[in-house]
């Protein structure tokens, strides 16, 4: 019954906002600037989306009692859809709705845009993704993806104009990736005879290398599509970094890994290893090794693309592509350590890369911009955010004590006793380059000399403050104790018929490696604290200001410009300049691009503007169809 | 190994031997230097004198909280990495952490520092930083991997065992023996990662003023000279163990430590300093495919 609340509860909340919406739209302007209707209906919004979300938050805390249990939906097409809780959609479910809930409370300070229906589109995208994820069958999954498509491109705009463009870009892959779909789904129920994933299952059994290949084909390259997988990872940097920047950490933390929960959906469930392990042309080139070949790409292009990059937000975007990498490489090694650590590393993700968003939203409401080359500094004025911002990037970068550590380690040690190096190369690379990315992510914004522009910026109130606070603990706690997490893990790698992962409370059990995050976090304390007792043994100290400087003889003020941080990592950028500024994606891409334009010229000129030259095409046209339809003259 | 009052007293007597054998290969190292470019050099202990009085200036300058708590990171971090690599006699941590988390902890001090010269607003010390994350993205390819090879060998990560193994048939089984690709790549990698020419471009005094120190003074210069003492050690030991066959008494241990820092040596005491963007292509061009071609090798069973 819950599971049923937990549909019915967002799209509830989606036709009250947008009610909400035009009621006040009604006595303003319609874009909610300046107009009192408009103003009051806001308010009214976020109060319907705090208590809408929160109580879907609960329920989705309650739905774990109703695990196994399926609901039949309304009938489509003499379909009767269903949707039900696995392990796996519970914890999809846990992390939507959270995410969910502490974007809504940061956003009911951050956003200021006034955009009347942004949180009925976060209704309206919630509606989706706990559709795709409950779905109990490939109809139902279609049908919700489809939804969750749309939701995403509304939820898109609301931002700069650009952000307006970009969800247009994003719309083209995917609807290219849901005609895809759609074909794959129809393939497997013409095989099958019925959308159960059971029954299709039973019935690829059945088919032979070809019809194999294409149903894999048309059914993951869709989930490659949405998790931003490379070669087809275009759409998602330009639109995640215009929209607005609490919705740039939700779209990230969320929204993509949705393809994630596809492609373990597709690959254990509805093809199943054994079936997937049929595409081989060698021992070492199967499907699998493919993905995972892409999935390493992923992993090291877009994290040494996040280097060049002058936009907080565009920065992390690039970031949010190549952290992808790192769970999709997890999961098709479909080892014990590898799918865990590709299913922890979804969580991990979304904490870390949602704190890092709302500290740069929390400095973007204080500062107007989140461009890296303006900013500096800000570390005395915005002590929080700056932590917030550092517990992050540990995550992000994967360094112990935090939680991001743990998933990257599953993940590592699993390419390393599975037999491929140089994939484990790559992730140890990505990482590095992350490191180097968010390092100066954190030097350009808090970082270094102060502009003499922002000396009375204060830090966020306390809205903004406690989700940071919220997700601090959770990267910490996670980390220093990921058996917090890793049992539920462990019983989805039951439920898909996996061997589980053998945990406990500070990480793994001695038989699957050695790691205790636990000892680790206390021994990072206590050295800690041996570094203060040599520091305490020292003279005392005395703090100077920004401009008591060494400047070789100079002498500094805030007329003097005394900063590095533009173009950070000169040397690499001198190395990889010439592919960064021209990539071969993306001229491939401007060549379809190029060829599109051609057709459609070309089609255009079927429309002369003549009425004459219609009622010629009119005429062909029937004269065909009675050619057609008689059989011949 | 569970813990008992030993342990305790390793946790408390080994920062303190480190930082002892770290003294005396930093006045070794002073005086060989010297000596190759035919001068006199400092006594060997002139680390220890170093630290000394630089922790006892009366002006200590810093920026900021982030700047004083980097400085703990530093020491911090270095300490804990020190505790996670196994030597003779104390090889508690290392059922808690694999060569994985040796590898991410060796990070932590880098990341202090990194914060904490940030947080000074000097240029300079920020291009030195730049500088080291970058040398990172070139030594830490060739240097993993050849870890990656090793592990995959002898099917464990852990670097206990990868120790036992090789003390297992004495000489012959250890890495540099079984893998001698891997083990001249990795050296070539620690020579980038101990910061020693032709890879010393962090520091760079003539360029930028001493990079990541230019704003240090006082006991936060004499901080970065421990973390320093303490990082030599750390780093070498990591070699020893990987390829070396580890040490089975702390005499071992030290001859071999001495042995492979004067091979170091001899390098930096003759050679320029790279270009940054050389230094990382360099890296990138010579052990890096070197290791490449040992892991290859070991895919295919030849190893």
């Amino acid at each position: 019954m819950v599971t049923l609340y937990l549909l019915i509860l967002p799209l509830a909340g989606l036709l009250l906002t947008t009610l909400v919406a035009i009621a006040g739209g009604a006595g303003g302007d319609g874009n909610g600037a300046g107009a009192p209707g408009a103003a009051r209906a806001l308010v009214l919004n976020k109060a319907v989306a705090l208590l809408g979300f929160g109580a879907i938050t609960a329920l989705a805390i309650l739905a774990r009692g109703e695990i196994g249990a399926i609901v039949e939906g309304p009938v489509v097409l003499g379909f009767s859809l269903s949707f039900g809780l696995t392990p796996l959609s519970w914890y999809f479910v846990m992390m939507i709705a959270g995410l969910t809930f502490l974007t809504v409370v940061f956003s009911l300070a951050s956003v200021r845009g006034g955009y009347p229906m942004y949180y009925g589109w976060l209704f309206a995208k919630t509606f989706g993704m706990f559709g795709v994820v409950m779905a109990g069958d490939l109809l139902s999954f279609f049908i919700l993806w489809e939804v969750m498509s749309w939701a995403t491109f509304f939820l898109m705009q609301q931002g700069t104009q650009e952000a307006r463009r970009a969800a247009v870009g994003y719309l083209v892959y995917a609807l290219v990736a849901s005609m895809a779909l759609f074909a794959g789904v129809f393939l497997l129920y013409r095989a099958a005879g019925s959308f159960a994933y059971a029954d299709i299952a039973g019935a690829i059994a059945g088919f032979n290398i070809g019809m194999l290949l294409l149903a894999v084909a048309l059914t993951i390259v869709p989930m490659l599509v949405e998790a931003a997988t490379y070669p087809a990872h275009w759409w998602k940097p330009p639109s995640y970094a215009a929209t607005e920047t609490a919705l740039t950490g939700y779209l990230s933390g969320i929204s993509t890994r949705i393809g994630i929960y596809g492609m373990v959906l597709f690959i254990f469930v509805v093809f199943g290893l054994e079936t997937i392990d049929r595409l081989w042309i060698s021992t070492y080139l199967n499907l699998r090794v493919i993905i995972m070949v892409l999935a390493a790409l992923t992993m090291v292009v877009p994290t040494f693309t996040a280097l060049f990059q002058h936009d907080a937000k565009r920065l992390m975007t690039w970031h949010s592509i190549g952290q992808g990498g790192y769970m999709l490489v997890g999961i098709a090694s479909g080892s014990v350590l590898g799918v865990a650590g590709g299913l922890f590393h979804v969580f991990t993700y979304l904490t870390y890369v949602a704190l890092i968003l709302f500290s740069i939203a929390a400095v973007e409401s204080r500062t107007g911009t989140t461009n890296l080359n303006k900013l500096g500094g800000l570390i005395k004025k915005m002590p929080l955010s700056f932590l917030g911002l550092l517990f992050g990037i540990i995550g992000l970068a994967g360094i112990p004590p935090m939680n991001g550590f743990v998933s990257k380690w599953l993940i590592y040690r699993s390419l390393i006793l599975g037999g491929h190096p140089f994939i484990a190369l790559a992730a140890f690379t990505a990482t590095v380059g992350t490191i180097l990315s968010v390092y100066k992510l954190i030097h350009n914004i808090f970082l270094g000399q102060l502009p003499e522009r922002y000396k009375d910026v204060r830090e966020v109130g306390p809205v903004m403050q406690i989700p940071i606070v919220i997700l601090m603990i959770t990267v910490f706690a996670t980390g220093a104790f990921p058996g917090l997490v890793l049992p539920w893990v462990a019983r989805i790698q039951e439920s898909l018929g996996l061997t589980p992962i053998a945990w406990s409370l500070t990480g793994v059990a001695p038989e699957m490696g050695q790691l205790n995050m636990a000892v680790i976090s206390a021994v990072f304390t206590g050295t800690f604290l041996l570094g203060w007792l040599i520091y305490a043994i020292g003279g005392k100290r005395k703090h100077v200001g920004q401009y008591d400087n060494y400047a070789a003889g100079h002498f500094l003020d805030a007329s003097v410009p005394y900063n590095y941080n533009y173009e950070f990592y000169s040397g690499i950028e001198h190395i990889f300049g010439r592919l960064y500024e021209r990539p071969p994606i993306k001229r491939a891409e401007a060549g379809l691009v190029e060829l599109l334009k051609r057709a459609g010229d070309f089609t255009r000129r079927i429309y002369t503007g003549h009425l004459n030259t219609y009622l010629a095409y009119t005429v062909v046209a029937v004269l065909l169809t009675i050619v057609i339809l008689k059989g011949g003259l | 190994m569970n813990f008992s009052l030993t342990v305790l007293i390793w946790i408390v007597v080994y920062p303190i031997i480190a930082f002892s054998i770290g003294v005396l290969l930093g006045g070794y190292g002073r005086k060989f230097t010297a000596r190759v470019q035919r001068r006199i050099g400092p006594p060997w202990i002139q680390p220890f004198f170093d630290v000394v009085k630089l922790m006892s200036k009366s002006t200590n300058i810093s920026h900021g909280y982030m700047h004083d708590a980097a400085m703990m990171m530093l020491i911090g971090g270095t300490v804990m990495t020190l505790y996670f690599v196994p030597v003779p006699g104390f090889a508690y941590f290392s059922q808690f952490g694999d060569f994985l988390v040796i590898a991410y902890l060796i990070l932590v001090p880098s990341l202090g520092m990194a914060l904490g010269v940030g947080e000074t607003a000097n240029p300079n010390g920020s291009i030195g930083i730049s500088r080291a994350l970058q040398m990172m993205v070139g030594y830490e390819m060739p240097f993993v991997l050849t870890f990656i090879g090793m592990a995959m060998l002898n099917g464990t990560t852990s670097m206990y065992e990868l120790i036992l193994r090789q003390q297992a048939g004495g000489i012959a089984t250890w890495g540099i023996v079984t893998n001698p690709l891997l083990g001249i790549a990795a050296l070539i990698s620690l020579q980038g990662m101990m910061n020693e020419k032709p890879f010393e471009v962090i520091v760079a005094p003539h360029e930028i003023a001493t990079g990541p120190m230019t704003e240090m003074g006082g006991k936060y210069l004499g901080m970065m000279f421990i973390q320093h003492l303490i990082a030599i050690v750390v780093e070498m030991t990591i070699y020893i163990n990987l390829f070396l066959g580890g040490a089975r008494n702390w005499l071992e241990l030290i001859v071999k430590l001495f042995a492979v820092w004067t091979l170091i040596l001899s390098v930096h005491g003759v050679y320029g300093r790279f270009r940054t963007d050389d230094a990382i292509r360099f890296l990138w061009r010579v052990p890096l495919p070197l290791a490449a071609v040992g892991v290859f090798g070991i895919m295919l069973g030849i190893g």
